[in-house]
């Protein structure tokens, strides 16, 4: 069992995310992670992160593609693709020591302060899911008040027309 | 571009499809289009007394004439009621259109009453399902479900219609009826074509394995012609009988828990199985990882998910099974090797010599084997017999000959109790110059029994031949080799009296109890210008043999005499 990404195109209908999602409920599979958005096409694209052998992954890949609104399944790898998350947090109130610590943090893994209110910060972390990660485990969830995070988005680096 | 109200366009779209026939029952939420219907002389109405009769006749009608069957309710309970044959037809590949009421879009989500959220009930259920919104979406979806429908491996398509998309008016285009849509074949790759040619080219003893695909593939002459070619046994899944004539003398019918021993048998010494149109249900394979054991697999199906997903394969085919049956051949005439496996095709004959069904007992009470022994005495080659589910099921599926495709007609994947009787009134109304016949189960006939009502009113002259053991049998079975006999729940008593059952209907009533009054009786109901019900009573202590213990090995059978 190792982590397959799933970039599904799909056409951009009420209830695609419900079918798209069944399927892996359906077959005791939780999916560690599921974005989605709409591609200039009108297309919307998911991507969906989960663990399976690779007879399974293949399985979840024809399963999918028998479902009427999905164009295409491309199961990536991650060497051959690009993958970011980005992830929005809110910190409890802090101290002045404490605060210039925390932006210290976040300047040093290449993330933004949005906004401070109240002593409350507002930042901003993109990258790999694994810098988001080390981020927030250096702030610690005792700092921490609201994480929302996107979810990992990955895009192919195949060139192929 | 004409302006018609939703409830015409539908009516004009479905006429475009070549609908002659809708299974239904009218309600609130879709009386617009019943309203339609009222002066819509094209199309039949058959007004049945439960949705789920609806459903189960719409998909024996599908499975008779190999296109769409329709069925119609109306929101909430009605389209609930229809989800259990919708599921049965989803399983066993049957093309039913489903087409219900819904509440009107503003009400959507609001717990109106009579709404339930279908969109979300039929969608694990269905290929594909539609709530459609406008006047427009509705023709473009009308059209749509009938393609996906019958495209590729075929199943149901739900059409959920608010109540005021029924009655709004907008100009809309109604295609021109299509008098024969040409089914979209799936071509298999000529690569893996190859591979698997080389296979059956190396086998000394092959088997073919035929299911349900064969059968809407239209696939059975290529079938046939291979079989003959190869010298090689055909054996079939429940879905796949009648895809061989069973009265070829290398049919060796059905496979699996309840198959033939022969079958059985054929498929654990065989070093090459050729599955067409097969998905390897438990019900047929028994352990999995014992299946064929000796035995290379080649896969055909046209449908990518079910290649490789329960048996190991060593070479798959993705295609239409004719397309894909009649490239093999042609590849195979051309070279050397024809069928010269006389050793293979002498083990066999000996097996099927061996264990040829006992049919001829004169107990009385009557045994289930002499009861279908004297159903085929008066069926004829275009007669169809549908059953209902339990022992009564595999009594059939085991015993009765099958003389071609879309001859038996039968509730495999779901195993639907109350499926045969409404299937078997579908089925009339597809083939009414052809005699049909349901083998019924006491239990299985009172999940349906209300619609004698249906049979009586629209005069749809089937025979319904319960074999009556008091008992819900198959569990019965289970309890007494399974559970030391222990009967829980399973004993139905002596009520209904069936015979005076069917007379309070308007149908033909009458009891079958001694060897030889099946053929009589069963030639007299077939005349009797009536829907019949036979009440057969047969020996409740009979099981069916031989069985596979579920999960067990096919040639590790329970057996009989």
């Amino acid at each position: 069992m190792r982590t397959r990404i799933f970039s599904v195109l799909c056409e951009n209908v009420a209830g695609v995310m419900m079918r798209v999602s069944r399927c892996f409920t359906r077959r005791q599979i939780n999916m560690d992670s599921i974005t989605v958005g709409i591609e200039p096409s009108g297309l919307a694209r998911i991507i969906i992160l989960f663990k399976a052998d690779d007879k399974m992954a293949s399985f979840m890949q024809r399963v999918l593609m028998r479902l009427e609104p999905i164009v295409e399944v491309q199961m990536l790898e991650p060497e051959n693709s690009v993958a970011r998350e980005i992830c929005l947090f809110k910190t409890r109130k802090l101290g002045e020591e404490e605060m210039s610590e925390v932006i210290r943090f976040i300047q040093s893994a290449g993330g933004k302060v949005l906004e401070i209110r109240e002593g409350s910060l507002i930042g901003e972390i993109g990258g790999s899911h694994e810098e988001v990660e080390r981020l927030l485990s250096s702030l610690g969830t005792e700092r921490l008040k609201e994480v929302a995070r996107s979810g990992q988005v990955y895009l192919s680096r195949n060139n192929r027309e | 571009m004409e302006e018609m109200t939703g409830a015409a366009a539908l009516l004009s779209a479905l006429k475009s499809e070549g609908v002659r026939h809708i299974f239904g029952i009218p309600g609130g939420a879709i009386i617009p289009v019943y309203d339609a219907l009222y002066e819509e002389p094209s199309i039949r109405h058959i007004l049945v007394r439960h949705e789920q009769a609806a459903a189960h006749a719409a998909d024996g009608y599908a499975r008779a004439l190999g296109k769409p069957g329709v069925c119609m309710a109306t929101s909430g309970p009605g389209a609930c009621n229809l989800l259990t044959g919708i599921l049965n037809a989803y399983m066993d590949s049957s093309p039913v259109i489903a087409i219900t009421g819904q509440v009107p879009t503003h009400l959507l989500g609001t717990d109106a009453f009579q709404e339930a959220d279908l969109l979300s009930l039929m969608l694990p259920i269905t290929k594909h399902n539609f709530l459609v919104k406008s006047v427009e979406e509705l023709v473009e979806a009308v059209r749509r479900a009938f393609q996906i429908a019958m495209a590729g491996r075929p199943g149901p398509v739900h059409i959920d219609l608010p109540r005021d998309v029924q009655v709004a008016k907008a100009r809309v285009k109604i295609p021109a009826e299509i008098t024969r849509r040409e089914k979209v074949r799936y071509d298999p790759d000529p690569l893996r074509v190859e591979e698997a040619v080389k296979l059956i080219e190396g086998a000394e003893r092959p088997v073919i394995f035929a299911g349900g695909g064969v059968i809407w593939s239209g696939a059975s002459p290529e079938l046939v012609e291979l079989a003959e070619l190869l010298g090689a046994p055909v054996v079939t899944s429940l879905m796949g009988k009648g895809s061989i004539p069973e009265n070829h003398p290398l049919s060796l019918g059905m496979l699996g828990m309840h198959g033939r021993r022969a079958a059985n048998l054929a498929v654990t010494e065989c070093d090459l199985l050729i599955g067409v149109g097969v998905r390897f249900s438990d019900r047929s394979t028994g352990d999995a990882r014992h299946f064929a054991p000796k035995a290379k697999i080649i896969h055909i199906d046209i449908d990518p998910v079910e290649i490789g997903k329960l048996v190991r394969t060593d070479v798959s085919v993705v295609g239409d099974a004719k397309r894909t049956l009649a490239m093999i051949l042609r590849l195979l005439k051309e070279r050397a090797r024809r069928g010269v496996r006389s050793e293979w095709r002498e083990r066999i004959m000996q097996m099927k010599r061996e264990f040829s069904p006992k049919m001829d007992y004169d107990d009385i009470p009557l045994k289930p084997q002499r009861v279908i022994k004297e159903i085929m005495e008066v069926l004829d080659e275009d007669s169809v017999v549908v059953t209902e589910v339990g022992q009564c099921q595999m009594w059939a599926a085991h015993y009765y000959t099958a003389p071609g495709p879309r001859k038996f007609i039968s509730s495999g994947g779901l195993g639907t109790m109350g499926f045969g009787f409404p299937a078997s009134l579908g089925v009339k109304v597809a083939l009414p110059e052809k005699k049909v016949v349901d083998v019924a189960g006491d239990g299985s006939f009172l999940m349906n029994s209300q619609e004698l009502a249906t049979a009586v009113e629209n005069n749809i002259q089937v025979v319904c031949c319960i074999f009556n053991n008091s008992y819900l049998g198959m569990v019965k079975q289970w309890q007494d080799l399974f559970y030391g006999g222990r009967r829980s729940q399973t004993y139905l008593g002596k009520s209904p009296d069936f015979v005076r059952l069917a007379e309070a209907y308007g149908a033909w009533g009458d009891r079958v109890t001694r060897p030889g009054e099946m053929r009589e009786k069963l030639k007299e109901a077939l005349k009797c210008g009536k829907p019949a019900v036979l009440d057969v009573v047969i020996d409740p202590e009979e099981h069916v043999l031989p069985m596979v213990p579920a999960g067990g090995k096919l040639d590790q059978m329970i057996v009989g005499d």
